[in-house]
């Protein structure tokens, strides 16, 4: 059997965590809330732990004899600048927020913003290599939404018939996405209960 | 120089240099790119250090009454563990660690798939079916299809997803003929959603551009000032 202190681990905790959330018996809710206040701090610690290894695999990179990326000094600059501003001054602290406001937020919104242009490229070159009457379909459907999206049709909405139709309109992508939606959560409960029961270990690399 | 304006003058350089990469790839995007990712890795590590580390771990551990500190224990032990992982050769070290948030990762998905999505959805495609809450006749009628179109929608998109068939002798293996007439109308319905969000993300990323225009137009007329 491969790593069975870690699979035990693993069974253990979950069965707690999930019988405690579906039968509220008096034994096994404070179990849980431990269990769970326990997984924030690991889980915190990890996403340092992830930092840390995105911080050496771009100071692997500009030692590099063979492919030195020079962009990688830029990335560790400003996590050291950052860092040991947010040290100093705290992360409530009104200057380091600017780097949020002037920083984040400006190459956010500039990166959503090309996403138009991407997209709508993307989408152009797609239809071109594959025509058929789904990508008519899904094509109608883009710009039928983007025209509801886009308010134009709200003035039409005092006529009753309009009206229906435009409620009609919207909830035939509901149907989908539900479908979407209960495949999804059938999906990660089979994969939460193969976890559970171990026969997926992604632990034990 | 004020510094609100130099802040402003960073917000519009970074802009700047992003929306370069509408003419393509260039050095000057990917110096942004990095920029923004070494400074949000920084943001989330001052974070998750004052906001969790050292609230949850580090003060019950040194300040915190004999119970407190016992109870911190095992969340710090689970923690150095997992350092282990940073290093190839001790990887195997931290694996405990790392079984323990999977297992109680999967729980909690588990409890929330099936309390949020499972339930919550289920109740949303019953819903139109309860007539009694219903107005006249007519209004019932319109319910009750509608209702029912959404019905066969979110069923026949789950049966697009099912690929199983069975193999028969001399034969590829093929969906039956029910199946492979739902899974039609599952596309037809997927289609049309993936439509919707497409649309959706198209007109939220068109609302970035105008107003990362719009802060572009203000920023030169202050700059002009």
């Amino acid at each position: 059997m491969r790593a069975p202190i870690s699979t035990a681990f693993a069974i253990a905790t979950g069965l707690l965590v999930l019988v405690g959330a579906f039968l509220p018996l008096p034994v096994l809710l404070p179990i849980r809330q431990i269990l769970l206040s326990w997984t924030i701090p690991v889980a915190a610690t990890a996403g340092l732990i992830a930092i840390l290894n995105l911080l050496s695999v771009h100071w692997r990179k500009l030692n590099s004899a063979r492919e030195r990326d020079y962009y990688s000094i830029i990335l560790l600059l400003a996590f050291v600048a950052t860092f040991a501003a947010g040290l100093i001054l705290s992360p409530t602290d009104p200057d380091f927020q600017k780097i949020v406001t002037h920083i984040q937020f400006p190459v956010e919104a500039s990166l959503m913003g090309v996403l138009t242009v991407t997209l709508t490229y993307a989408s152009i070159r797609l239809f071109q290599r594959k025509r058929g009457w789904l990508a008519v379909l899904f094509t109608a459907s883009t710009i039928l939404f983007l025209i509801l999206l886009s308010g134009f049709l709200n003035v039409s909405e005092n006529l009753p018939f309009v009206k229906e139709l435009l409620a009609a309109l919207n909830t035939l992508p509901i149907a989908g996405a539900r479908g979407i939606l209960l495949g999804i959560a059938l999906g990660s409960i089979t994969t939460g209960l193969r976890i559970l029961i171990g026969a997926d270990r992604p632990y034990s690399g | 120089m004020d510094v609100d304006f130099a802040w402003t003058a960073v917000a519009f350089i970074l802009t700047l240099l992003t929306l370069s990469y509408l003419l393509g790839d260039n050095p000057l995007f990917r110096l942004v790119v990095y920029l923004f990712v070494g400074v949000s890795a920084g943001y989330v590590a001052v974070i998750l250090l004052f906001e969790v580390i050292v609230p949850r771990l580090v003060s019950p551990l040194l300040f915190g009454s004999p119970a407190e500190k016992l109870l911190a224990l095992a969340p710090a032990a689970l923690s150095l563990l997992l350092l282990f992982k940073l290093s190839p050769r001790l990887t195997t070290l931290g694996n405990p660690s790392m079984a323990f948030l999977v297992g109680s990762g999967a729980a909690v998905i588990i409890g929330g798939a099936v309390s949020g999505t499972l339930f919550g959805q289920i109740r949303g495609a019953i819903q139109p079916f309860a007539l009694s809450q219903s107005g006249g006749g007519l209004q019932a009628g319109s319910q009750l299809l509608g209702g029912l179109i959404l019905l066969i929608g979110t069923v026949s998109t789950l049966i697009y997803f099912q690929f199983s068939a069975r193999r028969k002798a001399n034969q590829q293996p093929a969906r039956a003929a029910v199946v492979q007439l739902a899974a039609f109308g599952g596309q037809i319905f997927i289609a049309i959603t993936l439509g919707a969000l497409y649309a959706g993300v198209l007109a939220a990323a068109l609302t970035a551009l105008i107003e990362r225009f719009d802060f572009l137009r203000t920023a030169i007329q202050t700059f002009l000032q």
